[in-house]
Parts: C-alpha cells; sequence; structure tokens
C-alpha cells in the first residue's frame, strides 16, 4: 500500500510541478480528443450514415486503423526482446516508453474496432458471452485482450525494476514477459489480424497465405520506427540524448533490415498482382496505379525511400533516422489504406461499376481524436511514471 | 441608425440566435443521450424482433431457387416486393435484390416489342419497353451450403440452418460487417441510419431492425418454412423463378437443376451455392408470359 501512495503522491508532485509548455501541450490534445471523439459518439447514436462506407465498402479507414495500430503496438514490443533477450542494455531507457507506446496502440486499435461496429456495447460481450470460434475476428480480438494483460503486466514488472523495488524473482519475471511479448505480438496479435483478411477468399487482393507474413514484417518497421520516433522526440523535448549515437545507428541498422523485408515483399505482392489471371486482380492493380495512385506512391515511393535512407550511415544520426521513421510510418499507413480499404473498391459483380470511396470528415476525426487521447495519456504517463533514463540521472 | 439602435439590433438578434440553436443543441444532446441508452440497452438485452415468432425449420428439407434468365425481363419486381415483404427501409439501398443489367451477346435471342413490368405508379404496374441489347440477372444471398458469412461471423449471429437457409440473428450481430467484406457476391446490407418504416406497412410476421445491425434475404422464412413460397417468386410476372426443396427429387428446382443451362455464379470459391441459374437459350426467343395479376394481398402494390 505504501508504494501505491508513494506512487500517487509523486505522481500528483509531477504533474502539478510541470512547465507551462507541458500544460498547453496537454489542452491542445485535449480539445482534439474532445472534437474527434464527440464524432465517435455521434455515429454509436446515429449510426454511421455519415460516413462513406457503404454496402459495396463496408470496411473504411477505421478498419486500416486496426491494422496500422495493431502493427505499431507488436513492433514497439521489439526493444523489449532486445533488452532482455539480445542483452542490448543501451536500449534500457527506451523501455518503459517502449512498453507504451505497446499500450497505447492496441488501445488505440481496440478503439478503431469499437468506433467502427454497429453496437460498441454489444460487441463488449466477446470472448465470453458471444463467440465463434471460426472467425479470425473473434481470435483477434481475444488476443488484444491477452496482448494488452501481457503488456500492462510488462510495465509493472519494468516499473519495478526501474525504482529498484524488483528482487531476483521480480527481474526474471520482468525478462520472461519482455521476451514473450515479441512471440505473442507477431505470431498470435498481428498474424491472426492479417489472417482477418487472409481468409476472404471473395477479395482477390487478401486472399494469399502470405498476408500474415506481410503483416508481421509491416508491423516490425512501422512499429520501431514509431518507438524510434518517440525516442527521439523525447531526447529533444529534454535536450538530452536518451540514447547513445550508437544506439541510433543500431536502430537505423534494425530498421533498415524490417523494412528491407517489408519491401521485398510489398515489391513482388503488387508485381504479381500486375500479371494476375484473373480480372478482379488487374482490376485491383487498375484501380492502385488508377485513381488511387497517389496512396499507392506514397507507399512504395515511401519504403524504398527509407530504405536508402537507413542503409546510409550518414542518415543514421537522430535527424536522420527522425524523417526515415516519419516516410515509415507514413508509408505503411498508405499501405494499411491501400490493402484493406482500396482493394474493397474492385466490384463483386463488373455490371455494378465503379465504386468510390473517400473517408469523411466524420471517419478522420474519430482517428484523430483516438491519437490525440493516446498521446494525451502516453505524456502523462511518462511523466508520472518512473522512466529508467530519470532514474539513473537523479539516482532515485 | 444610432449606435444604441445598432447595440439593442445585436443583442436582440443574439438573444433570437440563443433563442433558436439553443434548445436545438439541448435536443441535439438530449437525441444523443437517447441513442447511447438505446444502444446500452440492445447490447444488453437485445430486443429485436423478440415479439415475432420464426417458424423452427423443416425438417429433411433443403431450400433453393433457381432463376431463369431467359425469363427475366429486368422489371425488378422482385426487388420491390422482397423490399415491402421483409420491412426494408428505404436506407438500405440496393435492396437485398439486385438486378444487374448486361449488355445483349450474340446468341441472345429478346424480342423488342415485349413490354416489361416496372415499379408501380400508384394505380398499377407500368410499363416500360424492353431494351432488346440488354439482358438483366438477379442477384441476391445465394443460401451457400459452406457459407463464408457464418464463418467469420464472430458472434454466431450469422448461422445456416439445418433446411439450407442463411439466417440472421439480430440480437447477435455487433455490427462489424465482418460478413459483408467476405460474401462474394455482396448478398447483405447494413443499417447505416435508424431504419425508417411506415407503421402501415410493418409486416408483423418479421422483425423490424435498428441502426448498427446487418440483414440479408432469408427467403422468406416467415413464409417458407410455413409452406408458402418467397414473395419475390410470387411477384415475378414472367415466372423467371421457382423456389423448391432441393432435397425432394420431384420438385420443380431440382429438376430444372439438372437442366444443362444450369449454373452457379462464383462455384470456383467452393461455397456451394444454392441459388441456381439457367442461362437464355440460343435457338429459343425469350418467352413471354403475361403479368400475373396483382394478388390484393401484395403488400404495398395496392392502392
Amino acid at each position: 500500500m505504501s508504494v501505491i501512495k508513494d506512487a500517487l503522491g509523486h505522481a500528483i508532485t509531477k504533474l502539478t510541478t510541470a512547465n507551462k509548455k507541458f500544460y498547453i501541450y496537454c489542452l491542445v490534445l485535449l480539445i482534439i480528443a474532445v472534437l474527434g471523439l464527440g464524432g465517435a459518439i455521434t455515429a454509436v447514436a446515429e449510426g454511421h450514415y455519415h460516413s462513406d462506407m457503404s454496402d459495396m465498402v463496408p470496411w473504411g479507414i477505421l478498419i486500416s486503423g486496426l491494422a496500422f495500430f495493431i502493427g505499431l503496438s507488436a513492433g514497439a514490443t521489439m526493444i523489449g526482446l532486445l533488452i532482455h533477450g539480445f542483452g542490448r542494455d543501451d536500449y534500457h531507457p527506451v523501455g518503459t516508453r517502449a512498453i507504451l507506446v505497446g499500450i497505447m496502440c492496441i488501445f488505440a486499435a481496440m478503439g478503431c474496432v469499437m468506433m467502427d461496429v454497429g453496437n460498441p456495447f454489444r460487441a463488449m460481450k466477446i470472448p465470453f458471452l458471444l463467440r465463434n470460434e471460426t472467425s479470425m475476428f473473434f481470435i483477434s480480438s481475444s488476443s488484444y485482450m491477452g496482448f494488452t494483460l501481457i503488456l500492462i503486466a510488462e510495465l509493472v514488472s519494468t516499473i519495478y525494476v526501474t525504482i529498484g523495488k524488483a528482487e531476483k524473482r521480480g527481474k526474471r519475471i520482468a525478462k520472461i514477459l519482455g521476451i514473450i511479448a515479441v512471440p505473442y505480438a507477431l505470431i498470435v496479435v498481428h498474424s491472426f489480424t492479417g489472417t482477418i483478411f487472409g481468409v476472404v477468399k471473395a477479395r482477390e487482393m487478401w486472399n494469399t497465405p502470405l498476408l500474415p507474413v506481410h503483416f508481421v514484417t509491416s508491423a516490425l518497421a512501422s512499429g520501431f520506427a514509431l518507438v524510434i520516433l518517440v525516442t527521439i522526440i523525447t531526447s529533444w523535448v529534454n535536450k538530452k540524448d536518451l540514447v547513445s549515437r550508437e544506439t541510433y545507428n543500431h536502430m537505423g541498422i534494425m530498421l533498415c533490415f524490417f523494412l528491407i523485408a517489408t519491401v521485398f515483399l510489398d515489391t513482388f505482392d503488387y508485381l504479381i498482382l500486375s500479371y494476375s489471371g484473373t480480372a478482379e486482380g488487374l482490376e485491383t492493380w487498375d484501380i492502385f496505379t488508377g485513381r488511387y495512385l497517389p496512396t499507392f506512391l506514397i507507399n512504395m515511393v515511401g519504403l524504398y525511400a527509407a530504405v536508402i535512407l537507413t542503409a546510409l550511415k550518414k542518415f543514421r544520426t537522430p535527424r536522420g533516422l527522425f524523417y526515415s521513421s516519419v516516410i515509415v510510418i507514413i508509408a505503411i499507413a498508405a499501405y494499411r489504406i491501400n490493402l484493406i480499404t482500396i482493394a474493397q473498391l474492385v466490384p463483386l459483380y463488373h455490371e455494378l461499376g465503379e465504386i468510390q470511396y473517400i473517408p469523411t470528415m466524420h471517419e478522420v476525426a474519430p482517428v484523430f481524436g483516438l491519437i490525440a487521447a493516446l498521446m494525451l495519456l502516453f505524456a502523462i504517463l511518462t511523466k508520472v511514471l518512473p522512466m529508467e533514463d530519470e532514474v539513473h540521472t537523479t539516482g532515485h | 441608425m444610432s449606435t444604441f439602435d445598432r447595440r439593442q439590433m445585436i443583442k436582440l438578434a443574439a438573444a433570437a440566435g440563443a433563442g433558436v440553436l439553443l434548445p436545438r443543441k439541448v435536443q441535439a444532446s438530449a437525441g444523443l443521450f437517447e441513442g447511447i441508452v438505446e444502444k446500452i440497452s440492445q447490447g444488453i438485452k437485445g430486443t429485436i424482433g423478440k415479439e415475432v415468432e420464426t417458424p423452427l425449420p423443416i425438417p429433411g428439407a433443403r431450400f433453393g431457387m433457381v432463376i431463369d434468365l431467359g425469363l427475366c425481363i429486368g422489371c425488378r419486381r422482385c426487388s420491390y416486393g422482397c423490399k415491402l415483404e421483409n420491412n426494408v427501409p428505404d436506407a438500405i439501398n440496393p435492396p437485398y435484390i439486385m438486378v444487374l443489367e448486361t449488355r445483349y451477346r450474340p446468341g441472345q435471342v429478346i424480342d423488342e416489342d415485349m413490354p416489361v413490368g416496372g415499379h408501380h405508379n400508384g394505380n398499377g404496374l407500368l410499363y416500360t419497353k424492353l431494351r432488346k441489347d440488354r439482358m438483366y440477372m438477379p442477384v441476391q444471398c445465394n443460401h451457400c451450403a459452406d457459407p463464408p458469412c457464418a464463418k467469420v461471423c464472430p458472434t454466431k449471429a450469422t448461422f445456416k440452418s439445418p433446411d439450407g437457409i442463411v439466417m440472421m440473428d439480430y440480437n447477435k450481430c455487433i455490427g462489424c460487417r465482418y460478413c459483408m467484406a467476405a460474401c462474394p457476391y455482396n448478398a447483405r446490407r447494413f443499417n447505416w441510419r435508424k431504419p425508417e418504416l411506415d407503421p402501415e406497412r410493418i409486416n408483423p410476421l418479421v422483425p423490424v431492425r435498428t441502426d448498427g445491425v446487418v440483414e440479408k434475404c432469408t427467403f422468406c422464412v416467415h413464409r417458407t418454412r410455413r409452406g408458402r413460397t418467397t414473395r419475390c417468386v410470387e411477384v415475378c410476372p414472367n415466372r423467371a423463378r421457382t423456389f423448391g426443396n432441393l432435397n425432394d427429387p420431384n420438385s420443380a428446382v431440382s429438376k430444372l437443376i439438372v437442366s444443362e443451362r444450369s449454373f452457379r455464379l462464383k462455384v470456383g470459391l467452393n461455397t456451394g451455392p444454392q441459388i441456381y441459374y439457367l442461362t437464355r437459350p440460343k435457338e429459343k426467343p425469350m418467352r413471354w408470359f403475361k403479368p400475373v395479376p396483382i394478388s390484393p394481398d401484395v403488400r404495398g402494390l395496392k392502392k
């Protein structure tokens, strides 16, 4: 009890003694969150008719958001594996932040689903009161709960280790959780998220056994890029490098490796699609390279540019990695939109003609509101929770 | 105008604006609040169609349908009749049955003087000229033997019943629309907004759905399990549709599906569609029956 009391007292002191910029930052995020989430409340109360989704395009930007955020959360767990599995202690200052990034992203993913479904209150009955074991949606959503629990347990144990309250057993628990989070995230969580789409034989672009692999590589790249971004921004805000230049260099090499795997799969996926033997395949290719060319270009050009940037040592600096990470995150967001939403624009009957989808403000605003709300929570948590770098500096 | 007057006017305008806008905002907030409370209640209790009794499946039956493309004239009465029969709101568009229009292909013979039944004009059927360069193909739920929609539904809201009908339990549907993404036939419809139905036109045998749930063709389960045929079959003026028990070798559908002209949609996907189509015969001109008289109980078509 005394630990909790101390922690609460510490948190309140930290929040009340924060500087003005922090309050302004939080206020701006709060305003965006309230405005954005207002749209989500309207959708729950009145239905999704404000969106551009239709019976032809049943999954819009929010389901793309689900896949994107799940990927980010899965990739962010890599830091735990590097620290505990590969003994890279130089990543230690990023440890807690990476876990928090993972938790925020899984919240964002589940938030996207909840804002997208027709009855979120009924959806909460999954997996206990409503279930269908053959549904990948059921398996995935159940795995998200398990993943959230693992991440929260990992966070708590890491905090105990950071503040020096963990004994040998506690440290071992933190290590085990750090290691198992990665295979769980990649094999269970993200592969099954890819399988949600992979099992749909009605859609040419989705129905491939390579989709889960594709999801895993892109998750590693985007999640790792997000952690790099958080590390760099934290360093800039604190005016003190969180990790050494050597670690930044290593981060760049890791990101490059994940990107090469992603680009390899993306390139050959599209190449084979362009030679498709089916009318649907060719039509998908036409849509990607025709009406929705900008999204396709952002995806492919972005990934290739990021590979080149991270492959060159002179760009593996904080600034260079900042740009590379931003490009990677945007490129993989474009990939998710391309794969999930734009791929649905191929009509299931040729006679239905051209199908359009452009997300409306009612779809986009809740996503930004959700991101703002979770950025706010992340800012508060990183302020009040003991971070490795602060504890080591101040000697708490 | 003096400054005083201008100020007074601004004040008046502000008061009037507040008078108009504030109640609306309050109303809107109350509407939102009601909507959320309603959703929570539906989520917990599941009250859709509780007052409607769905008949049990007929033992040994496996329902199927045959649509003769040589007879379909694209009048869309099947679509319209289905919509009225099944309490499908106007907001659901396209309705359960979509009639695809394709270009005429060589070998297909159509009599250009044939009249075509269209939607009603208040007093009876509105006839239009059949376009000889077009052919028509109604598509709807195929009630697959191995339905992908039922496999992917996370809550078993969609299920395959023993008589072959792919059914919906609206009180289990969370509105995730996975079934819609997985259906190769584009047969499912989502209630994007709260359905508005004329209370006088509501069929008491069919549950009225709410926003946020998916719905689809049920082969008129409230009729077919009581020994009647589907509404689309009943209202077709050219008898292009035949409904029946595929397990009965003497049924009309069982006799038709063995025809050389018989085919099913997207069989390569191995979903086992239970709707069969008959291609238009090359050698014969398209047959034409006089439109069947509209029975007075055809919902909504009587006026």
